[in-house]
């Protein structure tokens, strides 16, 4: 293949599949996020996370590895966010959840996927259940301002992440009939995000873009320089360092705009970002890959 | 044997059995928008995305064809004459006793069973009864013939790009292919959901007919499967796909026909249900049948 020809068998299925959702949304055709977002969450999600790792051997130290990698760069994220943030004079609980969270479902795991194969899906995996987890803990609480620690005990992803690591350690493989039935719910997860991603892109309103520019090239250019410092710092293998700065770099989440209007922490300004992101990913998504690919 | 059938028919069993209790628990679920993108995205994506990657070949996918539509012929010859025999209301029942699920319960039946190949095989069955379905079972439910319901269906187009990409040896680049792959992952996951979610959702009233005739549908199938598979000469996955997708309960869209058209929906409705149910214990003996 071709270095241009192996570039769009990674980008174009990410971009044509949220345009999908973006035509359905726009056809008026029938759409209903809730259900979509209960199943990729409840049911999808747990079920990739169980097939992937199993179709993988990965070593203890290799997982440990990624985990702690993951929590640093969301750490680093949070740093760089509240600092920049705090020296803007712009207010952490509208802003900052937009900064730390990127999209590391609907664009990275895809992203991944095809890139590094399924190796690069589990590692795309803890960099996302860490990124989910923290979603709803930590970013809710930025933009609420109180903690929920009931949605981390009843979020199925959670626990997922834990059987998938703890069978991996145990060398416990899942019997046939288990890992047909994850692998074949799993299947939900990519593509009803990607075009339940587009379908939010063509429902965002935004008013002004000024603020949200900057803060979408802060999210997209901080996040790939952290997530190279820290791939560099835990000196992690070719698969897992490429993984760790690409889930880095992705735009702004979508759950973040979700948590801004339900809060009503400018919500025009966090749509604005994740809009202005997503299209800026368009080019820095191939060129951060041509980079990356080996 | 034992754990081979069960990792065959546990993961339909618990999709289905998820969308069951979804449907019970009247938890949301939009099933026009369900049916949009299983059936108008994943389904196409599924049927191109497996045909050109097809391992098997174009000659023994036609044969397999060719074999289906023999067997819906000689379902619907007997369904006539079971109608005629037992006084039922033919607009009704014919199509009800010939069109199969071959697709939300045979796709992954024939993946589970038989791989890559079986899906391949079961898609040459499946193709098959969506065009006679569109056109000939519809038109027997509606009493009318109206073609423009073939062309309003994408599955159509997916198969006419598919068998020019299939006749002129050609793959996809792999943009395309990795594109369609990642949307047909939706289609039988959701498929089975759905299927879950129409049976909790479907009335039966007066089981007992429907109990006899949808014994009937699995028995005549296994039968027809088992004899046509062998007037075809046909061995291996290509011989257990077609003795599995003849032998799978009555299709769900029959009871959508039933109702709309007004076509006795009560018993279609109990024969969806109750072969559906009857199908549990009928499918793991066909696949200990068919298994090798």
């Amino acid at each position: 293949m071709t270095p241009v020809a192996e570039l769009a068998s990674i980008v174009a299925p990410v971009f044509i599949c949220a345009a999908i959702g973006f035509v359905w949304a726009r056809r008026g055709l029938p759409f209903d996020n809730a259900v979509i977002t209960s199943l990729v969450y409840n049911v999808g999600g747990p079920c990739l996370i169980l097939a992937t790792f199993a179709k993988v051997e990965l070593s203890p130290g290799a997982l440990a590895e990624i985990a702690a990698a993951t929590l640093a760069a969301y750490a680093g994220f949070a740093a760089v966010g509240v600092a920049v943030l705090r020296a803007a004079r712009l207010r952490l609980a509208s802003y900052l959840p937009a900064v730390i969270f990127p999209l590391t479902g609907s664009m990275g795991l895809p992203v991944c996927l095809f890139a590094f194969g399924d190796e690069g899906l589990a590692f795309a995996l803890v960099f996302f259940a860490f990124g989910a987890i923290g979603t709803f803990t930590v970013g809710a609480t930025i933009a609420a301002g109180t903690v929920s620690f009931g949605r981390i005990a009843r979020s199925p992803v959670f626990y997922a992440v834990f059987l998938a690591i703890g069978l991996e350690i145990a060398r416990i493989d899942l019997p046939r009939w288990a890992f047909n039935t994850a692998d074949l719910l799993g299947g939900i997860v990519i593509p009803a995000q990607l075009v339940a991603l587009g379908l939010a892109l063509s429902r965002l309103r935004v008013t002004s873009l000024g603020r949200s520019v900057s803060l979408a090239a802060l999210r997209l250019a901080a996040g790939a320089l952290i997530g190279w410092a820290v791939a560099e710092a835990f000196a992690l293998g070719p698969v897992a360092s490429a993984v760790v700065i690409l889930q880095s770099a992705m735009p702004v989440a979508v759950s973040s705009y979700l948590f801004a209007q339900m809060y009503n922490r400018e919500p025009e300004e966090v749509a604005g970002m994740v809009l202005v992101s997503t299209l800026l990913s368009f080019a820095t998504l191939p060129l951060l890959l041509a980079v990356l690919l080996p | 044997m034992l754990t081979e059938i069960l990792s065959v028919v546990a993961p339909l069993f618990i999709c289905a059995g998820i969308g069951f209790v979804w449907g019970r628990l009247d938890k949301p679920f939009d099933a026009e928008m369900m049916t949009g993108l299983a059936l108008h995205l994943g389904v196409p994506c599924l049927v191109f995305s497996t045909l050109t990657r097809l391992e098997i070949s174009p000659v023994a996918f036609g044969k397999m064809a060719g074999a289906y539509t023999l067997a819906l012929v000689l379902f619907m010859i007997l369904a006539a004459v079971l109608t005629r025999l037992l006084k039922l209301e033919p607009r009704a029942f014919i199509p009800a006793l010939t069109f199969r699920n071959s697709g939300n319960l045979g796709l992954p039946v024939c993946l589970f069973a038989f791989g890559e190949a079986g899906l391949a095989y079961g898609i040459g069955c499946f193709v098959i009864a969506s065009l006679a379905g569109l056109t000939v079972g519809r038109g027997i439910y509606a009493g009318s013939t109206a073609s423009e319901a073939l062309f309003r269906n994408p599955i159509v187009y997916a198969i006419a790009i598919s068998v020019v990409f299939m006749v002129a040896g050609i793959k996809p680049p792999a943009w395309i292919a990795n594109t369609v792959d990642i949307v047909s992952g939706m289609a039988i996951p959701l498929m089975v959901v759905s299927l879950g979610v129409a049976i909790s959702r479907i009335r039966v009233v007066g089981i007992g007919r429907a109990a006899a005739l949808s014994a009937l549908e699995l028995a005549v199938g296994f039968g027809v499967g088992v004899a046509l598979a062998d007037l075809f000469g046909l061995t291996g996955v290509a011989r257990g796909v077609l003795i599995l997708q003849c032998a799978m309960p009555v299709a769900v869209h029959n009871y959508v026909f039933a109702q709309f058209y007004r076509r006795s929906p009560e018993t279609v409705a109990g024969m969806v249900v109750v072969s559906t149910l009857f199908a549990c214990f009928s499918l793991p003996a066909v696949l200990w049948f068919v298994l090798p």
